[in-house]
Order: C-alpha cells, then structure tokens, then sequence
C-alpha cells in the first residue's frame, strides 16, 4: 500500500515536470516576442533587447531551461512577466477561485447526474427513460460557451436574478456551476443509468429479491454499490479535468479563476506564469486521480492496489 | 392445506418479436416436508416454473397465467402478494453459488439482512448470533471468521452452505432449490445434498426441487415430475417413475445414464475405426 503510493507520487513528479518541460518548449517555440508585450509604445530595438535580457529570453533554449531547472529545484517557478510577482502565488491566489466553481459544479453533478441515471436505469427502456435519454444526449450536445450564453442573457440581464460577470457576491457562483454541470450531469447520468442496467439485471440481485430484500436496498445497496467504482472513477476523472481550469466558463462569466488567468497569460505571452499554472493544475490533477484510485480498495474489496486487476 | 398448489400454470416469454409458451398448464402441490422434482433437460421449461412461482421474473419479459399458491396465497396476480411472503414463508437456492451474492459486502453483513427480513427486531447482535448459529448448522467450518470474508473469498460449494443458511434463515415453508448443486464439483455436490436432507428432518420444510440428474431426482424426492417442451410428461411417487417409466421421453432419459459394466470399444471390433480415430 505504501510502496504503491510512493511508486504513484513518484509518478506524479514525473508527468508534472515532463508536462511542464514540454509546455516551456513549446511555448518558445511559438512565433511572437513577448517582449513586444512589455516594451513601450513603438519601442527601439535596445528597448526591445534590454527586456529579452531582464527575462532571460536572450539565452539559448537549452540555457534558458537548465537556468529555469535551477530555480525550480529551488522552488522558484519564476516571476511573472506581468504582474512583476512570482508567478507561484498569482497562480495560488486564483486557486481557490477554480477549486470552489469545480468542487459546486462536481457536487450539483454528482448530487442531480446519480439520481437520474438510476431513475433512467429502473425505467429502462419505457417512454420516460427515452425522454430523459433524449434531453442528456441534448444536454451533452449543447457546447458550454453557447449554454454560458444562454443562461447569462435570460438569467443575467433578462430577468437580473444574477450579476452577469465576474465575483461581485455569492451568488454569482450559480451561473457558471450551471452551465459545466449541464453537460457533466449529461455525460455522468448515462454513465450511472448504464452501468445500473446491468448491475440491476445481475444473479446476486435476483437471489437478493428471493431473501424479500426490498427494492430501495437492491437499488442502492446492491446495484449502485456495484456500479459505484466506474461512476466514482468518472466524477473523479471530471473534477480533476476542472481543477486544469474550465476556461471557456470561466472567460464566459470572467470568473477570476486559473482558466481565466491562463487566457490572459497566453495572450500576454507571460511565460512564467503560463508554466507554473501547468505545474499546479497538472499535480493537482494527479492528486484527485490519486485519491480517487485509493478508494478503489473501499469501494470493492476485491480490489488490490499496486496489483494487476484481475 | 398443501405448502405449495400450483394450478394450470401458464408462462409466455416475449423473445424480442416471438412469444413463447415456455411453460404450458402445469400442475402439482408439494405438502409439508415433502420434496417434489421437476425433472427435464434445458429448456424444457422446469426452472421457469421456479422462477414464475417467486415471481423472478421481469413482467415485460414473461406472462404468468394459472394459479401457484403458497400457503393459500395465489402469488400469480398482484405482486404485493409475493413480495410479503419471499424471505419468510418461500426462500430460493439458487443455481450457481459464485454469482449468487453481493460481491462487494460481507458474508456477515448479508446474512444479518436476510435474517432480519424475517426478524426485523433483532438486534444487531441477536441478528449476529442467529446468523452464526445458522453458519454452523449448514456446517461451515470456523463460522465467526467466514461472517467476516467476502464472498470471493469462499469456495462455491462454502457459498452453497451460506446461501442454504440464508435460505433456512427465513424460518420458511417452502424453499425452492433451482439446480442446487449443478454449478459445483461433483465431491461438494454430495455434500449439499446430504445437507438438505438433513435441515428437512430437522425442521420438515418442503421442497421443490429442480434438476436434470436423474441420479439427484432419486436421491432426494418423494415424487417426480418430468418435465418436456413446457409441460409434465410424468409424474407420480419417485420410485414408480424411475423402475416404471410409462412415457417414451422418460425411458429415454433413464436409457441416458450411462451404466458401468464391460467396455466394448467398437474400435477394437473394427479395426478400420481405431485406424481413423488414431489419425482424427
């Protein structure tokens, strides 16, 4: 169990430098100076170099990444272009913002996608799962910038039930939630209605009923308890996706989030700080994977972690 | 009163466009701590009639007509009626021991429920005690550890024990045995046999038994049915049936039984066989 964390916290180290290493190439190798970005308005061509310099662009590529190596050693992750801050803690203070969008758009889909999906499941294939397979497959269809849209100019300025933009109260969170929860419940319900259909039809159940077992415990207890570990996996998988920044949502609504910082950083061409959002969103991904996997061993006993599924 | 009056019970099952009569006006009452088979080749329709009996089957997928009563109580109309009586006057022994339990919870914690079915009020630990006592009258070897296991941790013929015991636990009048040892190793399947001749004279349960060995038939019933196509072809005390067969079908399955005796290998009458088969 130990061995297995280590070998997957090793892991972790792994996929967030290589994800980092290739975004820091990759980055360089675009076209366009972000120097251009940061000089003054028609600047001299020593304007233009004294920057390269202060950034470090100046140097090699090789150079540039052994110097950016050092620094990460060190746990430097380099200062941001633009806000002239350690791009680290401009990254941190947006966190929370992304983690709070994320942890109520997983909690809305997991809390409306589960119920549905057994409710399609123990009415498969009568008219009323047909009805709602037809509004999740809607629901998955419909891109989140449109379903931003929509529910911003009827919610927002429409009916003014909500602030059409940025972090202004608490309530602004409903929105963007929303609109990510639509098709996450989409995609969750049918995974969830799925994996009831069969677990609904399987012997233990039937043997189960024989024992005068009622129906909401063969429901939950015996089927959804079986279905849980390909759903957990799902939720798990959809949250960490998030962690990496819903960008469109977060543009659509200006949320002041990691997505919405990484937008703009792209444009800036704030090199430093685009990597240290990969570094951060990428490990915390890993993470959520993590945890989820450890609770493999809880959700089936016949799972054993660090061995070969059988 | 018999435990079990089953009248002109009729079963369609809708096979995608086609329905089809799988079991066609049958038949037959079982009284208290009696043990009737129905015998019959797959197909023929015997384990159907078990599971139209506890009503196990999907209603979109089969239609049940006729009249199964179990202790007065006609179950084939309104489900209410059999959902009060599965897990306290009727129980199942299912087929195959391996698939029959939640895989993901404990023996313990699934013997506790079913005892509970029937004993809501016990405590947890009374429902724990019975739940022992009822591992150790099916014999399971060190019970307080196998309450604990989960069921991919005991052997099929283990999990036979476990899932007879739940089906004892109902305190029931009729336990309904469909193909009760056919998934197992033939050494484990005497085993439970014995076993449930055993738990019959202790508390004189009946028994319907469903089986397409012969050799099981004979062991354990007092009458047989032989079941073909959806219907009972022969019926009556177990004996008359096995040493007097009336109906061709039936002498055709007491003439499958293969017999121990001299072995004549045609191949060594007929030398041109034994070629053939060497080089096959």
């Amino acid at each position: 169990m130990l061995t297995y964390v280590l070998k997957r916290i090793g892991q972790t180290v792994l996929t967030a430098f290589l994800a980092t290493a290739t975004v820091f190439v990759l980055l360089r190798m675009a076209p366009g100076d972000p120097a251009a970005n940061y000089a003054p308005p028609n600047p001299t061509s020593e304007q233009l170099a004294a920057i390269r310099e202060e950034f470090g662009l100046d140097q090699s590529i090789p150079v540039q990444f052994v110097t950016f190596l050092q620094h990460l050693f060190q746990g430097d992750v380099g200062t941001s272009f633009f806000f002239k801050r350690p791009a680290l803690e401009v990254v941190m203070e947006r966190l929370p913002y992304t983690i709070t969008l994320a942890v109520a758009a997983i909690v809305v889909t997991a809390a409306v996608a589960i119920p549905l999906g057994v409710w399609m499941a123990r009415r498969a294939d009568t008219a009323k799962d047909l009805g709602a397979n037809i509004a999740t497959i809607a629901g998955q269809s419909m891109p989140d910038f449109w379903i931003g849209f929509v529910l911003l100019i009827l919610f927002a300025v429409q009916l003014g039930w909500f602030e059409p933009a940025g972090f202004t109260s608490a309530s602004s969170i409903v929105l963007p939630t929303v609109t990510i929860a639509i098709l996450q419940i989409a995609l969750i319900s049918r995974l969830v209605r799925r994996e009831m259909v069969v677990n609904l039809a399987s012997p233990y159940l039937t043997v189960a009923r024989s024992r005068g077992i009622s129906e909401r415990a063969l429901t939950w207890r015996y089927a959804f308890g079986n279905s849980a570990i390909p759903v957990v996996t799902a939720l798990g998988t959809r949250f960490a996706a998030m962690l990496n920044g819903v960008v469109i949502v977060e543009v659509v609504f200006k949320w002041p989030g990691v997505g919405e910082l990484v937008v703009n950083a792209l444009k800036q061409r704030d090199f430093p700080l685009i990597q240290a959002t990969v570094l951060v969103t990428v490990v915390l991904a890993l993470v959520v994977q993590l945890l989820v996997d450890l609770l493999y061993p809880l959700m089936d006993p016949r799972v054993r972690l660090g061995e070969a599924s059988s | 009163m018999s435990v079990l009056e089953v009248k002109d019970l009729q079963v369609e099952l809708m096979t995608g466009t086609k329905v089809v009569r799988a079991v066609d006006g049958v038949s037959f009452h079982i009284d208290a701590g009696e043990t009737v088979t129905i015998i019959g080749e797959s197909g023929s329709g015997k384990s159907t009639t078990a599971m139209a009996i506890l009503r196990l089957l999907p209603d979109d997928l089969a239609v049940i007509s006729g009249e199964a009563r179990i202790g007065g109580q006609n179950v084939t109309g309104d489900r209410k009626v059999i959902d009060k009586l599965r897990g306290r006057a009727v129980a199942l022994i299912p087929q195959d021991p391996m698939t029959a339990l939640n895989p993901i919870r404990t023996i313990g914690r699934q013997m506790t429920e079913a005892v509970r079915v029937k004993y809501p009020d016990l405590g947890k630990a009374e429902a724990k005690a019975r739940a022992l006592s009822l591992m150790e009258q099916v014999h399971i070897r060190d019970p307080k550890k196998q309450f604990d296991a989960y069921p991919h941790q005991l052997s099929g013929g283990m999990l036979q024990r476990v899932l007879i015991a739940m089906a004892v636990s109902a305190d029931a009048d009729l336990i309904v045995a469909d193909e009760p040892t056919s998934a197992l190793d033939v050494t484990v399947q005497a085993g439970i046999l014995d076993l449930l001749l055993e738990l019959q004279e202790q508390t004189g349960i009946a028994l319907l038994l469903i089986t397409h060995d012969l050799g099981v038939a004979r062991l354990m019933s007092d009458r047989i049915h032989v079941m073909k196509s959806g219907v009972f072809v022969e019926g009556g005390a177990v004996t008359d049936v096995v040493d007097h067969p009336q109906h061709p079908y039936t002498q055709k399955l007491l003439g499958a039984i293969p017999e121990l005796g001299p072995w004549e290998d045609p191949a060594l009458a007929v030398p041109e066989l034994a070629k053939e088969a060497s080089h096959g």
